[in-house]
């Protein structure tokens, strides 16, 4: 009898797939069971590294917001921290309580996002909707405090561009309690939802050492059990002065990482009622002078994303530009390396759930 | 015993006439946008306004510009800036970094236009007030 090869079915995932944002995968799937998943990232590269070089700093710092769409503040945060570390300046102190009150803002502005994407992918169209219009609370906090709405442009070299009012305040503890509530409205529609639960419990599953390899941070990595947060083991701005539990869960499935997201929400509000509590008085800038910063050195800075861990290795020739930038994105190790992992084995439907529940955000991971 | 919870709770947000004439009472979340829009708040990074009397020509706001989006051109015997609406990424470095402070960002957010040359605003455009 003649023998006959088989031939394994290609199906395309993205890049304009409702669910996949600007990524494509192909997964080489047999019946229903996905064999193997070649990510193609690349889609929304564009070459923030480069472009640095042939920028100023404060341009720079304008600049680095669209390296993560989503979480913009802890991209300027970053940078500026990098810049900071080589020039030595003391930031002042009310300077640093608005950096991380920003800084908070924007991981619960883009885990709000990432539920109503995650709704959206596993058809709760309504959560999807709720979601985002919950989203334009914080983004309207963004706008009062910065005049920007998605592209805040707010953290400077030496503090922040412009100091918070009044009415950020009152807005912001009004917002703070509207989503406290609001979590509670995610629990029943979404996180204890039994439709839900069946399509997240179980699905892309890793163990901690598994983690570890692949290089997870953030939420993925304390899904796992790993008690891991940059804000705790190495403490920058004025995380020591706060108190707070990183989240941690032992399942290590698509619902455990879903969950800690959930958690890390209600840890974000309490910081962000503490920091506005004890809010101080002051300067929130360093005066730098006429002319641009010009430096020499090296510097390296770590800080927890909403995504992960997010790096800043900047170097500095001296002249005003940076000689080079690095910058490590959390979402190019969740896609590249985690996602191909976990999708050997599970079905095609489960696909955009473990991509999501990973929450990778193309725009971090291109670059 | 998860199943028998989950349906008595959906039930009682469901059918209870409260949750129903409490939904119908709800305010929307969105804004019916060409005859309502949300006002725009103190500081909002909109339309570049230009002082021609404070204006000195330094160019400083074309070198600071990220997009290169702030040209100089000649208006009335001087140098005078001019914007290119679509290259702007309304970042305020022009204003923060201006001198004199003769350019500074207005609450104006309308700015479309039908073509790309009449996004290009001379120092005469950018020095109307924005209408409020």
């Amino acid at each position: 009898m003649e023998e006959r090869e088989i031939a394994f079915l290609t199906v395309p995932f993205g890049p304009q797939h409702p669910a996949s944002g600007h990524f494509h995968a192909l997964l080489k799937v047999d019946g229903e069971t996905v064999l193997e998943l070649e990510p193609h990232p690349g889609y929304l590269h564009r070459g923030f590294e480069k472009l640095m070089e042939y920028r100023v700093h404060p341009q720079n710092c304008v600049l680095v917001d669209r390296a993560d769409v989503l979480d913009p503040f802890s991209c300027e945060l970053g940078y500026a921290n990098a810049i900071e570390k080589i020039a030595g300046l003391e930031i002042p102190e009310r300077g640093r309580y608005i950096r991380t009150i920003m800084a908070e803002l924007g991981r619960i502005l883009s885990h709000i996002t990432w539920i109503g994407v995650l709704s959206m992918v596993l058809g709760f169209d309504s959560a999807n909707k709720i979601a985002w219009g919950d989203r334009e609370k914080i983004l309207r906090l963004n706008e009062i405090a910065t005049g920007g709405r998605l592209y805040p442009c707010y953290l400077c070299i030496g503090g922040v561009r412009r100091d918070i009012s009044r009415e950020f305040v009152d807005e912001t503890s009004k917002a703070l309690d509207y989503l406290e509530g609001q979590l509670s409205f995610y629990d029943y529609f979404v996180f204890k939802n039994e439709t839900f639960v069946m399509r997240m419990e179980k699905v892309g599953r890793m163990s901690a050492k598994e983690a570890i390899d692949l290089g997870a941070t953030g939420p993925n990595l304390r899904a796992c059990g790993i008690d891991y947060d940059v804000r705790k083991d190495e403490p920058y701005e004025v995380y020591p002065k706060v108190e707070f539990n990183v989240i941690t869960r032992e399942e290590g499935d698509a619902y455990a990482r879903s969950l800690c997201r959930r958690d890390e929400i209600a840890e974000s509000i309490s910081i962000v009622r503490q920091l506005l509590k004890n809010l101080p008085d002051g300067p929130y800038r360093v005066e730098l002078g006429p002319g641009c910063i010009t430096l020499e050195g090296e510097s390296y800075f770590c800080l927890e994303s909403a995504r992960g861990e997010k790096c800043f290795h900047v170097v500095s020739d001296g002249s005003p530009c940076p000689y080079r930038v690095k910058i490590r994105a959390p979402s190019f190790l969740h896609t590249l390396s985690e996602f191909p992992y976990l999708a050997r084995g599970s079905t095609i439907a489960d696909i955009p759930a473990i991509y999501w529940s990973l929450d990778s955000c193309p725009a971090d991971m291109d670059r | 015993m998860r199943k028998m919870g989950y349906l008595s709770d959906k039930f009682s947000r469901t059918f209870t006439p409260f949750g129903i004439v409490k939904n119908l009472f709800r305010k929307p979340m969105t804004l019916q946008f060409p005859y309502e829009s949300l006002p725009p708040v103190e500081g909002y990074r909109g339309r570049h306004v230009l002082d021609l009397d404070k204006c000195n020509g330094c160019c400083i706001c074309c070198m600071i510009c990220p997009n290169k989006a702030i040209g100089l051109v000649d208006f009335r015997g001087r140098k005078y800036p001019q914007v290119n609406l679509g290259k702007c990424c309304f970042c305020q470095l022009c204003e923060e970094y201006c001198n004199v402070k003769a350019i500074t960002l207005s609450k104006e957010a309308m700015m479309v236009t039908m073509d790309k040359e009449s996004a290009i605003l001379g120092p005469e455009a950018l020095s109307k007030l924005p209408t409020q």
